[in-house]
């Protein structure tokens, strides 16, 4: 028995040091490499601007395709010719493809962004509740630099889905059961928002912001307010809206319409809003790129060796095209557009054009050679960046170029077309804002003007921008003008699909329940 | 039964001083085996006591003070058991017999051993013999068409490790490798270890006998055992080696430039003609078609090179009375078929060594070093070959600002790219440098004598990956132009592993037998992942600047990342195992795991059972000859997958850097969802039996099993967030038969021959997924994969053709096309017609399904064996069916139409009424009506494959002058020959997904083996 209670006492105590030793609990607590979000210091009220900071990085990273599909069914543009990306083509005819990836994400990263914003309000109120009295206020402001930022995104998906989510949350279950608001509700969600953002946003021009130069302030809100209202077709809150910006008088247009898209306009006292762009300078160091291939030609003797070329899929419409030549635009035509020798003798066959202007030709202004390419006529000159304005050794299209979202000669066509569409000014009359914008584009004053005039002048001045054209046009149901080049335009066409994955993954919007 | 005897013979030795003398004789004389060689290690006992001895080097054995009326009984593992009456000899020689039936043969399982004749689970066992046949770097190679149930996608990549597959595909997650338990130590890759120093590789298929690994077993378990010498025996210094050349097989044949002319004009575009004419222009017409441009490049033939393969192994393995050892080194080298530098090559260096230190106590150590470096092919050059248009030479002597080479650049002809693969090939420099280390030591000691034994384990493994992928600087003309930069990874590993395990064997009654063995196991598994990229390199033409140093500092800005990695686990297991009579046996493991990966539940429980009746050893079975061994068992078992992304468990902080005024602001941002993950649990039932007639020449085993893995982890789609989330959302089920079939015989005692097959039959589907849309897409957009409930996980997803529009009659008459063209679309005689599944006259989003898995639903393999003298022939076939590979070289037509094409699709097309009722025209390819993801573009992936055909003749030292050693030499064919209808050159994909696969070469190799 003795030897079996040794034996029992040496087994016993085996196992027992085999689980003592091998426990360490407290190491299964932990997770090496990972920074919690509970984890930041938000006491350090100082580094609240950081979350900020992020916001302009989640809204400026867009994706390629999302300018492009926002635009490329409006009769200023077309997709270029066929080849890859058919549907993308087919979408500029108004054959939509529910299934086509580009609707799906643009609906996914707009949304994706909405919720990460969300998030980033979430953050720097976790820092507002360590705050003292003016770090409080600031964390006011920068929640609605944030608000501003994400209705922006709200506006898009209206503009483009008509009824559309409504989301304020990071975990939007309960706002997707709710289901979608309409156009006129989310228009009408924007304008409250705004109100909600303007009392508390600086009053400064974007530029004249030194903490985040070209930040958000209240006009952008304004600017986004007035948009919500036309889409509304409250003609007197538009009008409205352009007018607390414009009696700011902050902003003016820049002198050089041309310069306005490429490095001297950036961030100029135009601006309004605006995604910015670089590689500082440098040709090594870590670059913060827009991908502006898709609007660049296919083919080009770039003035600076080894620039690349783009993707060719963003082509001016020769209605475009024609409609300016008729008008006798000049510099506004020739910013807008990238001539090749091709297009020019497609242009040339109509005996109406059979001589144009000197700057019709394949070279740009800075030297850049436009060569002839398979897919496309013509490509984009508002998001084309000249090759010598390139930091050395960087040859990415475009790269390192600011895009423009609202600016201010957008703002005064607004404040024209609502006055002319009967609502009351307060300050400058509408005649006096159309000749503002057309004396910077070198065109002669025009008086009495109708709203036709304002919607050409739009037309002028900001194609190529946005799809500011199309929704213009289906907000006026003029689907003559969308029914060019042997398309055909209906009411239906209005929207696009919701893409075939969200209705999937949405019941509410509209698709059925995934379980029929 | 065997190890006992041996362990009372030991014990008997020790305490000999206590037995009585009797009055008796002494016997002596020599054991050999069936092919006349002394046997040392073998045992003979004097039956009914635990009198016995080991012969020694020589076969010899002296026993003293024996009855002259006993009876011996000699033993030797593998062999029969003889029981041999004295009669009052003194000389007994004798010749053991090798023991077909093997019912000793004894099985690794997890932390012990089990006679196989008791397993109630499903193990496979390759040994030593067939591992070898295979000319391979990584040992499971070797496997391919072996085991029933396993699936092995072979790479072709130098270096590069295959894909297996045990019992179909279990996670979604595409981490499936497996476990390998090396010597007790844990691995997901066995890519460091030499084939010849394998002793055996036991394939752990069901979850009753792989659950004593827990969380680390879900997809399967391959214990390794290397090899060890063996106490008593000379030292046997053993030469291996073989040298040969690798070759592409089944080289796709692509469009020639008149073909890809004829497609180019049939095509209707107006750009692409207008090419052909640049090409006319640059190169010159072609003398004997002068529309066509007097250049017709080979790419594949261009890029594609034949490689040597090589492989020298030296060991030493012997022991003595109370040490054994096994040491050795190795070098391995492999070219790649692709013409740059893609290469491999490995040098080994292991030792193994068990000594008895005391009487009661052994101790080992076993080392492995390996050190290997790869130069990793640039894959993009298959799928630019692919695409590259044959009027395209590689040099061009115009392109006058290329440089450093003057390459051809496709933008010269107007094309949108540069198309040549050349540049990839020639100005990339891809080496990873692989040094590994498996240390472990132990102990072990008898408790209670041959009773209870208490071992304990430690286990190291480290690894220091170094990769360097360097861009060298070049210009393509065109503005094509690249700046050097040099990307570096530092990836190391440091695991660590702590094992107690105390195993208690005893037989109660004659005939109840049982074996309990309970542990304890700590892991410690530490990474560092440290990478940096710099760019344009200071003295980039000398490999000596090769480093960040040399790079501009600017350049790392936000190009330094560290990421470091720790988890831990915590296991207790047990296992009992018990049988009577041999007749019945009941088994069962359990094993709790806690692993830090996890934030919500740490702690798993992973239970399992099984039984057996071996029928054959019914009494009633006494008289029935025809089974010489019949089993049935049974088997359910669970299993935890812990090899998926640790759970994040809160929402995590990222640091972005966004431009403000032309200034980098750096900020922070943060997600909104997080991942709350435990691991996934498998269950699985297995049913099987085992049968063993015609004189144990044949041997037939069958499974049935179901396997589900519940808590499948998904990534589950969050709309409006937009984020894919892991979650535990699903059930995945893998069902099937196995059948493995083996016959040998002797027809003389000169000629032996074995017959070999095995069938595995594998059913994948998810059963449930808990995503708002019911499923879990993959892929791209254009060429989507979907998960759904009840099919394959991975599925193509896409829309049936039934025929090609022949004339626009077909094209008037069909609703569909009509509803078509009247939204815009533009259809014409060649395109496609579609099946309307949802019969609501448009091909919409709804018409879509399941086209077909990458995953075999059928696979089978086989072997034959002949022996006649000194000579050997043996030859291994293997093939798959039921498996769709999706042809993306193709597909890829919706991103860039005007590329080359091969030769099949050329010819094929339609191009005209009657031409092609499959096969969409030059200006279909192009459009997006045909492009669409349809079984055109998702083909049969079935193959036969001649797997390995090896001839071998042993040169015996006895027959030559003088005292030389055995020679075998061997000529080795290793998949010779492999017939399959898919469009590519490699019908194993593992993915499914075709755009790049590296080609998988055959091997022609001869070896010599030399032991001394």
């Amino acid at each position: 028995m003795k030897r079996n209670n040794n034996l029992l006492y040496k087994v016993v105590f085996l196992l027992i040091a085999m689980i003592a030793i091998q426990s360490c609990s407290d190491k299964f607590e932990e997770r090496e490499g990972q920074l919690n979000a509970d984890d930041l210091d938000y006491t350090a009220t100082e580094d609240m601007v950081q979350a900020l900071i992020g916001s302009y990085y989640v809204i400026a990273t867009r994706g390629w395709e999302e300018p492009l599909l926002l635009s490329v069914r409006g009769d200023d543009v077309n997709a270029g010719g066929l080849g890859d990306q058919q549907p993308f083509a087919d979408t500029d005819n108004f054959v939509y493809d529910q299934g086509y990836w580009m609707y799906n994400s643009l609906w996914n990263v707009h949304y994706g962004d909405i919720v990460e914003l969300n998030t980033q309000i979430e953050l720097i109120e976790n820092f507002k509740d360590f705050a003292d009295e003016s770090e409080k206020a600031t964390a006011d402001q920068y929640i609605a630099e944030i608000k501003v930022m994400r209705a922006w995104l709200h506006f898009n998906l209206a503009r483009v889905w008509n009824d559309v989510f409504i989301i304020e949350s990071t975990q939007p279950d309960a706002e997707i059961a709710n289901g979608t608001a309409t156009k006129q509700e989310m228009m009408q969600y924007i304008s409250d928002q705004m109100d909600e953002a303007i009392p508390v946003l600086p009053n400064l021009r974007p530029n004249e912001r030194t903490d985040i130069p070209g930040g958000v302030t209240r006009y952008t809100a304004f600017a986004l307010k007035a948009m919500a209202h036309m889409e509304m077709e409250d003609y007197q809150g538009m009008a409205d809206a352009c007018a607390a910006i414009i009696n700011s008088n902050k902003f003016s247009l820049y002198p050089d319409f041309y310069s306005l898209f490429k490095k001297p306009g950036e961030l100029s006292d135009e601006s309004l809003f605006e995604l910015q762009f670089s590689d500082y300078g440098s040709s090594t160091s870590d670059e913060f790129y827009h991908l502006y291939a898709p609007f660049g030609p296919q083919g080009w003797t770039p003035a600076r060796e080894n620039a690349s070329d783009g993707w060719g899929f963003y082509e001016p419409s020769m209605k475009f095209i024609k409609f300016m030549l008729d008008r006798d635009e000049a510099v506004r035509l020739e910013t807008s557009v990238l001539w090749t020798d091709r297009g020019i003798a497609e242009l040339q066959t109509d005996p109406n054009y059979a001589t144009l202007p000197a700057f019709v030709n394949n070279t740009t202004r800075d030297g850049d050679v436009i060569n002839d390419y398979a897919r496309a006529l013509f490509s984009s000159g508002k998001h084309y960046l000249p090759s010598v304005q390139l930091t050395d050794q960087r040859n990415d299209y475009g790269g390192g170029k600011n895009m423009i979202v609202i600016r201010y000669a957008e703002i005064l066509l607004m404040y024209a077309e609502a006055l002319t569409r009967g609502a009351s000014g307060s300050g400058m009359t509408a005649d006096q804002a159309v000749n503002l914008v057309r004396s910077r584009a070198g065109m002669p004053s025009i008086s009495g003007v109708s709203s036709d005039d304002v919607m050409d002048e739009k037309f002028a001045e900001l194609g190529m921008e946005w799809g500011i054209r199309y929704y213009d046009m289906i907000r006026l149901d003029d689907y003559s003008e969308l029914s060019y080049d042997g398309r055909t335009f209906t009411a239906d066409k209005e929207p696009l699909p919701y893409p075939q994955a969200q209705v999937d993954a949405l019941p509410t919007l509209g698709g059925g329940s995934s379980e029929d | 039964m065997k190890i006992k005897s041996k362990l009372l013979l030991i014990s008997f030795l020790l305490f000999q001083a206590v037995l009585l003398a009797q009055d008796n004789i002494t016997i002596s004389g020599t054991v050999m085996d069936d092919q006349g060689q002394p046997l040392p290690g073998a045992s003979i006992v004097l039956q009914g006591t635990t009198t016995g001895i080991q012969t020694d080097f020589d076969g010899n054995y002296r026993l003293e003070n024996i009855p002259g009326n006993g009876t011996l009984v000699f033993s030797y593992v593998g062999f029969t058991t003889q029981m041999v009456p004295i009669n009052n000899r003194t000389t007994i020689d004798l010749t053991m017999q090798e023991d077909t039936q093997n019912l000793d043969e004894v099985v690794v399982v997890g932390y012990g051993t089990q006679k196989k004749a008791d397993l109630t689970g499903s193990i496979a066992t390759v040994d030593a013999e067939q591992i070898e046949k295979t000319p391979s770097a990584n040992p499971v190679q070797s496997l391919q068409g072996k085991v029933a149930g396993v699936q092995i996608v072979s790479p072709g990549s130098p270096g590069a490790s295959p894909t297996v597959r045990i019992r179909g595909l279990g996670t979604y997650s595409n981490a499936t490798s497996l476990l390998y338990v090396v010597d007790g130590m844990f691995y997901s890759n066995i890519d460091f270890l030499n084939p010849n120093d394998i002793k055996s590789m036991n394939v752990l298929k069901d979850a009753s006998s792989s659950a004593i690994y827990g969380v680390r077993a879900a997809n399967g378990v391959i214990i390794i055992e290397t090899k060890s010498g063996g106490k008593n025996r000379k030292p046997t210094i053993e030469y291996n080696g073989y040298t040969g050349i690798q070759r592409a097989q089944n080289v796709l044949q692509m469009a020639n430039a008149e073909q890809f002319v004829t497609m180019a004009v049939e095509s209707g575009s107006e750009a692409d003609v207008q090419f052909i004419l640049n090409a006319m222009q640059r190169y010159g017409r072609s003398r004997i078609n002068p529309n066509v441009p007097d250049v017709n490049t080979d790419w594949y033939d261009e890029i594609i090179r034949d490689g040597l393969i090589q492989n020298h192994s030296i060991s030493v393995t012997g022991g003595t009375d109370n040490v054994s050892y096994s040491l050795g080194t190795n070098y391995f080298s492999q070219e790649g078929l692709l013409d740059m530098k893609n290469e491999y090559e490995r040098f080994n260096i292991r030792s193994k060594l068990d000594v008895d230190v005391l009487d009661n106590l052994k101790m080992g150590v076993n080392t492995v070093f390996s050190n290997a470096t790869q130069q990793t092919p640039e894959n993009s050059a298959w799928f630019k070959a692919y695409f590259a248009v044959p009027i395209l030479p590689v040099f061009d002597d115009m392109n006058t600002e290329a440089t450093p080479t003057r390459y051809a650049n496709a933008q010269a002809l107007g094309y949108r790219g540069t198309q040549n693969p050349f540049p990839d090939m020639d100005y990339n420099d891809n080496r990873l440098k692989i040094r590994k280390l498996l240390a472990n030591i132990y102990l072990e000691t008898d408790l209670i004598k041959d009773k209870l034994t208490f071992k304990t384990t430690y286990n190291i493994d480290f690894s220091a990956l170094e990769e360097r992928y360097v861009n060298l600087p070049y210009n393509m003309g065109f503005g094509d132009q690249r700046i050097s930069d040099i990307n570096r990874k530092q990836n190391n590993y440091y695991n660590q592993i702590w094992d107690n395990v105390l195993t208690y064997s005893d037989t109660y009654a004659e005939d109840h037998n049982v074996t309990v063995m309970a542990g304890t196991s700590f892991r410690d598994e530490a990474s560092n992942r440290f990478e940096a990229t710099g760019s344009d390199i200071a003295g980039i033409n000398y490999e000596t600047s090769w480093y960040l140093d040399f790079a501009d500092p600017l350049s790392f800005n936000n190009n330094v990342e560290e990421e470091n990695k720790r988890i831990y686990g915590q296991s207790y297991f047990g296992r009992v195992s018990y049988n009577f009579k041999n007749r019945y046996l009941l088994y069962g493991t359990f094993r709790a795991d806690r692993s830090s990966k996890f934030t919500k539940e740490q702690w798993g429980y992973f239970p399992s059972v099984g039984a057996g009746w071996v029928i054959s050893q019914e009494p009633f079975m006494e008289n029935v000859g025809f089974f010489d061994f019949l089993k049935l068992r049974a088997a359910w078992g669970r299993l935890g997958n812990d090899n998926v992304p640790a759970s994040a468990g809160a929402n995590t902080i990222e640091n972005e850097t966004v431009d403000l005024g032309d200034t980098p602001n750096t900020g922070v941002t943060a997600t909104s969802t997080y991942t709350d993950l435990t691991w996934e649990v498998v269950e699985e039932l297995d049913f099987g039996f085992n049968m063993n007639t015609f004189n144990n020449r044949l041997s037939l085993e069958a499974d049935y099993y179901i396997r589900d893995t519940e808590d499948a982890i998904m990534p589950v789609y969050i709309p409006i967030a937009d984020q894919t989330i892991s979650r535990n959302s699903g059930v995945i089920r893998n069902s099937g038969v196995e059948i493995a079939l083996n016959w040998s015989d002797e027809i003389t005692s000169d000629f032996t021959y074995t017959v070999g097959a095995n069938f595995t039959t594998v059913k994948n589907e998810a059963i449930e997924i808990e995503d708002e849309r019911g499923y879990i897409d993959s892929g791209s957009a254009e060429f989507r994969q979907r998960t759904m409930e009840g099919e394959p996980l991975y599925a193509f997803y896409g829309y049936e053709t039934t025929g090609v529009y022949q004339n626009q009659a077909q094209i008037d008459a069909d609703p569909v096309a009509q509803s078509a063209i009247a939204n815009g679309q533009n259809i014409q005689p060649g395109y496609l017609i579609f099946n309307d599944r949802d019969g609501d006259g448009a091909i919409t989003d709804q018409d879509r399904t399941v086209l077909g898995s990458f995953l075999p639903k059928f696979t089978y393999g086989g072997n034959l064996g002949l022996n006649y003298k000194d000579f050997g022939f043996s030859m291994n076939f293997y093939g798959q069916s039921g498996n769709k590979i999706l042809n993306r070289k193709r597909g890829e037509v919706i991103f860039t139409n005007d590329t080359n094409m091969d030769a099949d699709l050329a010819k094929n097309r339609w191009h005209g009424e009657g031409t092609s009722n499959s096969y969409p025209s030059s200006a279909g390819l192009r459009n997006s009506w045909n492009q669409r993801l349809s079984n055109f573009w998702v083909e049969d992936g079935d193959f036969f494959r001649i797997q390995n055909i090896q001839l071998a003749y042993t040169l015996r030292g006895d027959k030559l002058k003088g005292n030389m050693p055995d020679f075998k030499f061997t000529l080795t064919a290793e998949r010779p020959l492999t017939l399959f209808s898919y469009n590519g050159f490699n019908p194993e994909v593992s993915d499914g997904v075709d755009r790049q696969t590296y080609p998988v070469p055959a091997i022609y190799t001869i070896g010599v083996n030399v032991k001394l």
